[in-house]
Formats: C-alpha cells, structure tokens, sequence
C-alpha cells in the first residue's frame, strides 16, 4: 500500500472511531427520550441514528478483518492506542446496544397495548354478546 | 388522584447514571484496568483465560531455553575436548609408528594415551546440574566405569534413552544423545579406539601402531559429526529464543488491548465523568427539595 | 358525569398484539393468541371474569372514560414490569456475587491452571529436581482447590437464593393478608364515601409491593378484587387471601404450594421470588453442570497421562487427582490424589531421568477433552457466559427501569387530544421502534468484525 493509501486507511480508522462513539451517545439519547415519552426527539434520534449506523458499516466493510471469539487465535497483536480506543468504544457500544435492544422490546409492547386500546375505542365496536362472550369486553357502569 | 411529581424519577435516573459512569472512570484510573469483573466485558474477561496461561508458559519456556543451552553447550565444549584430546591421541600413535622411539619412548607414549583414554572417559561422564549429560536417560548413573572384561576396559551403564524439553507450545527440542551412541557405538568406537591404539605402542608394532591411529582419526571425524546434532540443537534454541521474546511482547500488548487502560483517555474520561455529575446535581437542585438533594449528593 | 365507575376486565394478555392483531383493526380487545409471548411476561389466567350483562359501549365513550381505562391499563403495565424488574435485579445481584469466583484473583481458576501448566513446563526441563517436582504436586493441589471454592461459591450463591424463597413467601403472605383486609373494609363502605380513596390508594400501595415479590395478575369484578400468581394460582379473592407454603423438595430446595397443597414453584416468574427460583433451579445449576462437568474431564484425562508414564520409583504412574466417579459435585470434591512427589508419572520408560511422560501431562491441558474443548478454553467459555448473564441481568434491569420511567410518564401527562391523534402518536413510536429495531441489529453484527487497525502496519 502507497504511503497515501496508509493515510486514507488512518483518516478512515478515525473516521470508524468517531462513529462508534457517536452512535452510542445517540443511543444513549434515544432512551432518555424514550423513558421521557418524548417522540419527537425519539424520532430524531433515530433518523441520526440510520445515517451513522449506514457509515459506519459501510467503513467496517472497507477496514475488516473477521474474526471469531472463542478460537485459539488471539486477537491481532499491534500496539496502537487507536486499536485499543477502538475495541473500548466497540464494547461500550454492544453493551448499550443490549440495553437499547431490551428497551425497545419491552416499549413497544406496551405501545402495542396501547394502540390496540385506542382503536377499539374509535368507536367501531359492533360485537354483541352471547357466542362472542369469551372475549373480553369494555364496559361502563354509568 | 396520583400526585406524580414526574421529574424526580428522572433526576434520580440521571444522578444514578452519572454516578455509576463516575465510579467506573474512578476505578480505571486508580488500577489502570478497566476489566476488573468478567461482567465488565465478557469477551475480553474470556480472552484473558488464555492469555494468563500463554504468558505463563511463555515465561516458563523462555527460561527452559536458558538453561537447556548452557547445558547443551556444556555438552559441545566436552565434545570439543574430547576432539582435542583425539587430535593428541593420533599425533602420538604417529609417533609411536615412525619406528624411531626406542622401548622406554614406547612406553611413555602408550602411558600417554591412556591418560588421553582416561580424560575422555571423564568428559563422557560429565554432568550438569547434577545430571550425567551422555547417560542417555540413566542420569543419575554413572555413564562408564572401568571394567576389565570390556575390550575397551570400560563398560556402559547408561541407556540410549534421550529427553526432549519443551520449549514452545509446539516445539520441544531433543537436548541429548547417549553416551552408547557417541563413544562407545559398536561400529565407531571412540573408547574402543584409544584402547586399541594403547595396545599397538605397548606392543611396539609399527604396522598395528598405524592401523591403530587410522582407528582414532575415524573416531575423531565420528565424534565431530555427532557434535553437529549439539550444534542444531544450540540454533534451534537460539532462534526459539528470539521468538519468545516477540510472543512476550504481543501477548503484554494483547492484555492491556484486552483489559487495561490508556492512561491519558482514562484521565479524560474522568474529568468528563465530574461534570456530567456536577451537572447532574446541579439541575437537580433547581427542582428538588434541599433535604432531598442532600442526600441524593452524599456519597455512597 | 360524577362517579362514573369503569369496571374493568382486562387480561393483559388480551391485548398483547401480535404483528397480525396490530394490523387487522379488531372490534375490541381480543384475546390474541400471542404466539411471540416471552417467558418473562406474567402468563395472565384465561378465565378472568366477562361482566354479567356484556354492555358494550359504542362511539359515544367520553374521553374521560377512556383516560381512565388507559390509566388503569398503565398501572397493571407498570405492575407487570416492577415485577420483571424485581426479578432482573434480584438475579443481577445473585450474578455479581457469582461472577466474583470468575474474575482473577491469584487463587481463581485460570490463575492455578496458569501455575499448574507453568510447573509442567518447568518439570520437562527439570525432570530429576525433586523442588520442581513438589512444584508440580503443589500447583495441583493450588488448582484442585480453586476448583473447589468455585463450586462453593455456586452453591452458597445456591443457598441463599433458597432462602430468598422462604422470606419472599412469608412476606407474600403476609401482603396479601393485608389486601384482603383492606379489600373487606372497602367492600363495606358506599361507594361514594369518603375514606374509599385513602383505603384504596393503601391497597394500591400493597398491590405494587407484592407485585416486587412476585408476578401478579389483577382483575376487578363486581365481586372485587382478584390477585393471582402470573399462572393462576389464586392469593386474595375480595377480603379473602390465600397462603403460599414453603416445603423441602426432595431436590433439598424449598418448594412452594398454593394454597390447595399444589406445587408451583416452576410456574412463578416475576419479582423478587421468580427471579430466585430461576437463579436456584436454572441458572446456578447450569453453571454448575458445567464446572463439574470440567472438573470430572479434566481430572480424568490427566490420570490417564500419569497411566501412560513411569513415576520415580519406576510404578507405572497411578491416579495424580482424585475425583468423584459421577460428575455431580466432581468440582467440590477434586483433589489430589498423590501425597509424593515421586509419585508423578515423569518417565516414559521407567528410567530415572527420562521426562518423555511430561509431554503426556502437558497435553492433557491442552488437548481436546470429551466436551470438544481443552480444560483453558472450556473455563473461559464458563467466565464469558457468567460475565454475560451477569451483564444482560444488569442492562435488563436498566432497559425495564427506562420503560418504567415511560409508563410512569405517560401516566402523568395529561392528554388532551383526540383519540385519532394519540392513536397516531402511538402509531408513530411504533414506525420509530421498527426502524430502531433494525439498526440494533445493524449494531449486533458488528461486533463479530475485529479490525485490524495497525496502522503502523507495513504492506
């Protein structure tokens, strides 16, 4: 590789730096804005969100080496502060990511919960009674 | 009616966040780690499992090369001199078969080479760190001993076993070969050898005085051949050597990748932790009781 | 429109939408069958009770009747997910306590396993030194013992969830006793008095305690106010409450029974008691599998190294390690079986400076054992997954924590705009989560990408 090809290669390594520690702070965002019930920022979050996460797999597909967890190979052995930055922000963003991951799950369960409340109320219940009886009905004891 | 002060869950949220965020950057500047539970980072936690052990035996298997060459070269230097020692032994028998000594001169020289017999039986039952080094692997045996029943007039009490010491995960290296093989071999006989040419000056005959010293100078050039096995066996170390050192580099680059800390981010980390706590508590009193924020800001 | 009463009867599970219920616009609640139901949501009882009468009110329901519908939707939600918060951390904290086993200490696993291959590797260039050789019996003994406090400190961890079971039940029990007091008080006053309110947000105060013991499902009736476990078995119906037992299994546990003498015990999800019945009968028991599992390989393999050698007083080599013939408590039991140094299979062939058996003892700590794995890899599988549970225990407790916050949050706020907005609002979080989901997935496959940065590198 060219001396100018090392450099590409250096700029793109900061660049995957930077995105992987500002995709964790938009996902730390975005569960804020979340806990807050906030949706416009939620949505915000997440249009940020799809713009980093497209780059930086764009980069990752550009710098890869693969490799796997588990086998007696150890991982690439080179002494650059970068590397390590970069294997910090990478375990800082999974763990997140597990978080965010849950959070959503149990969200929008309950977001689910909700609509399925709000269109039964938008006044199209037509069901009566009797062989429909063993589901569960609405109602108000005026 | 619920009363729902509904900031105080999310101040709370908030502090504790910040907080927890400040004890970890807290902890890897004071240790320098920033893995101290394998919950930390499992994958690391994991990784370090065999690092641990790699870097153990990494240790252990540089310092069997250390000590495995000085005897390996502790060998070499006693072949060396048994070498010399042949060299003598055939100017001697040379000598001896020129036909110019007279009886008494015979003698001495036959005398002479029996000496020479004699130091090179004790360079064969040389040992190190108190293990016979051409015993094969009767190490606590003494190789020869004087026997005369023996043509040679010694007898082997050793075995032609040999031990091969580990040096690398996939490298051990053979350290010796038996004394069986090298003076006593029943083809090439270097003890055999010695004796017969003592024989030849005792006996004054130059014919057999020349044969006997074409026998020492086979021996000889047999003995220089098996050194090579120790010479080998010296570069193979060496090298192994080499690489060792580059493993103990890696594997102390690969633990701190793993779980330790860069310094300078740590000391930046901590300081942003600060703020973000001391900003924490800062709106938190704007909105909170004072009773209250007292004790969300006392430390745990 | 002065005490309008909304009597309610939901089962949750009633309205967990799956993605097919979501898009067929469904007349009213129904009862999905919920093919993607987690584990971990409390499994409500069918046979909640349907109103005698079955009105059903059409397009004319006043906003405020559906605010407090909503409102009491929120509150059995944030019910369910105290619950499963309870249990997270309940098993989060058992995690961290386990983990401390795990990490490296000096006197952890890896730690003598570390010393024990080091003194082998020491012994093959040192084969006739009697220290290195007690170095050998030493390590191995340092590795038997760490061994052994390992298991120890799964089975303490064990224990004390067992007891967690015993105090969770008598506070259930006695939760529950209150409720159904206060249950009674209730019943008794008109249903304008005055004091209703004070009684009431009492008993709603106990309902989200008990619901941090364990998993809950609340239904109101005509009758009352019934609380069950998550599966049905019954705890206060109206002002009577039913006792939870605790008795020891045959496994030595505590079970518990419903009132009717039926055991439950793996049926309770949720709260402080779910989570410590899954910690007692499934997590720990696991891990445990595998240390004695490892443990019995292990010690199997390296005997038979010692078999295939010669020891220093020329016996074919015996037994280095003594362990259980089962792998059931083959970790707390391990040990060594030598009492001499001269008792290590150093030699090959039975002379005394021979170290060709070493080699032999060497593999038997990196070769493959049963399980597919050497000794090294199968323990660092142990800690990534302790490590792991440990975690995801910890983040799950967080992410419900953040969920809480939401409900609590929409709870307080006060909406005041049209059903067809909120509808929309809600539809837009889900639009939002959609596309969320898909970028953690994005994220998740990243992780499995090293990349070998060296900038430093040459080409």
């Amino acid at each position: 590789m060219s001396v100018n090809g090392l450099q590409d290669r250096n700029g793109k390594v900061e660049e995957y730096l930077q995105l992987l520690r500002l995709l964790a702070s938009e996902l730390e965002c975005a569960m804020r804005a979340i806990a807050r019930n906030s949706l416009p920022e939620f949505e915000e979050s997440v249009r940020r969100q799809e713009t980093l996460s497209t780059r930086v797999t764009d980069l990752a597909g550009e710098l890869k080496v693969t490799s796997q967890r588990g086998t007696s190979n150890l991982l690439p052995h080179t002494n650059d502060a970068l590397t390590q930055q970069i294997r910090v922000a990478s375990a800082t963003l999974q763990a997140l990511n597990r978080q965010y991951g849950s959070l959503l799950q149990h969200s929008s369960r309950s977001v689910a919960l909700m609509v399925s409340l709000f269109e039964s109320f938008k006044g199209n219940l037509q069901e009566g009674t009797g062989s429909r009886s063993k589901y569960q009905t609405w109602s108000c004891q005026v | 009616m619920r009363v729902n002060p509904n900031l105080v869950p999310d101040i709370l949220a908030a502090i504790q966040q910040s907080q927890a965020t400040l004890n970890t950057a807290l902890q890897q500047v004071s240790t320098g780690k920033s893995v101290s539970v394998p919950s930390d980072n499992p994958a690391a936690s994991a990784d370090m499992v065999q690092n641990t052990i790699e870097s153990g035996d990494v240790d252990q298997y540089t310092q069997n090369v250390s000590g495995v060459l000085t005897m390996v070269q502790t060998a070499d230097s006693a072949l060396g001199s048994v070498v010399s020692a042949l060299t003598q032994a055939i100017s001697l028998g040379t000598e001896g078969a020129s036909g110019t000594n007279s009886a008494a001169n015979q003698q001495a020289l036959a005398q002479q080479v029996q000496g020479i017999l004699s130091s090179v039986v004790s360079q064969a039952n040389l040992s190190y760190e108190g293990a016979y080094l051409f015993g094969g692997t009767a190490s606590s045996t003494v190789p020869y001993t004087a026997s005369a029943a023996s043509p040679s007039g010694y007898t082997y009490n050793g075995n032609d076993g040999v031990n091969s010491v580990a040096v690398g995960d996939q490298l051990s290296v053979q350290v010796n070969l038996p004394g069986s093989q090298i003076f006593s071999n029943s083809s090439n006989s270097v003890l055999g050898s010695l004796s017969t040419l003592v024989s030849a000056l005792q006996s004054g005959n130059a014919a057999s005085i020349e044969s006997a010293t074409t026998g020492v100078n086979t021996a000889l050039s047999y003995v220089s051949q098996q050194r090579v096995f120790y010479g080998n066996a010296e570069s193979q170390l060496n090298s192994q050597e080499t690489y060792l050192q580059q493993e103990t580099v890696s594997l102390s680059t690969q633990q701190t990748n793993l779980v330790g800390v860069n310094m300078a981010t740590a000391a930046t980390t901590l300081s942003q932790a600060e703020t973000a706590n001391s900003a924490a508590l800062a709106a938190a009193a704007k909105v909170l009781p004072t009773t209250l924020l007292n004790y969300l800001s006392t430390p745990n | 429109m002065a005490g309008l009463n909304t009597s309610l009867t939901i089962g949750i599970q009633a309205l967990e939408a799956s993605q097919a219920a979501l898009n067929a616009t469904s007349n009213n609640i129904a009862n999905a069958n919920t093919p993607g139901y987690t584990r971990e949501v409390p499994q409500f009882s069918e046979n909640a009770e349907t109103l005698s009468g079955g009105e059903v009110v059409g397009g004319g329901v006043s906003l405020g009747g559906l605010q407090s519908v909503r409102d009491e939707l929120l509150n059995l939600q944030i019910q369910q997910q105290t619950s499963q918060q309870s249990s997270a951390d309940t098993q989060s904290a058992s995690l961290q306590q386990i983990q401390t086993n795990f990490a490296s200490t000096g006197a952890d696993i890896a730690s003598t396993l570390t010393a024990f291959s080091t003194s082998l590797a020491q012994l093959s260039a040192s084969p006739s030194n009697t220290a290195v050789q007690q170095g050998v019996l030493e390590s191995g003994q340092n590795l038997a013992e760490s061994f052994n406090s390992t298991a120890n400190g799964l089975t303490a961890a064990q224990s004390d969830a067992d007891s967690q079971v015993t105090q969770t039940v008598a506070q259930v029990n006695t939760l529950t006793q209150q409720i159904a007091q206060l249950n009674g008080q209730l019943s008794q006053l008109p249903q304008s008095g005055q004091n209703g309110g004070t009684i009431q947000d009492q008993r709603d105060e106990l309902v989200q305690q008990l619901s941090t013991l364990t998993g809950i499902s609340v239904s109101q009736s005509s009758d009352g106010e019934t609380i069950t476990t998550a599966n049905g078995s019954p705890l206060v119906m109206g002002s009577q409450s039913f006792t939870l037992q605790t008795t020891t299994g045959s496994d030595g546990m505590q079970h518990v029974l419903d009132s009717a003498g039926n055991d439950i015990t793996s049926s309770i999800q949720g709260g402080q008691l779910g989570g410590a019945i899954q910690m007692r009968d499934q997590v720990i028991p696991g891990f445990l599998n595998q240390l004695n599992t490892l443990a019995s390989q292990f010690a199997t393999a390296f005997n038979a190294a010692q078999a295939k050698g010669f020891d220093s007083n020329g016996n074919v080599g015996g037994n280095f390690f003594s362990v259980s013939s089962g792998t059931a408590g083959a970790a707390a039991s391990l040990s060594v079986a030598i009492t001499d140094p001269s008792q290590i299979a150093i030699s090959s062939d039975g002379s005394a400076g021979s170290n060709g058996n070493v080699a032999n003892l060497s593999a038997a700590l990196t070769g493959s054992l049963p399980s597919g794995q050497s000794v090294s890899n199968g323990y660092a599988n142990m800690v990534f997954q302790v490590g792991s549970d440990a975690s995801n225990a910890s983040s799950e407790s967080t992410a419900i924590g953040q969920n809480l916050l939401q409900l609590t949050n929409q709870q307080s706020s006060i909406s005041g705009v049209s059903i067809d907005e909120e509808t929309t609002n809600l539809i837009r979080f889900q639009t939002a989560y959609e596309a969320a989901a898909r970028i953690v997935s994005t994220i998740q496959q990243l992780s499995t990408v090293t990349l070998d940065m060296g900038s430093s590198q040459s080409y």
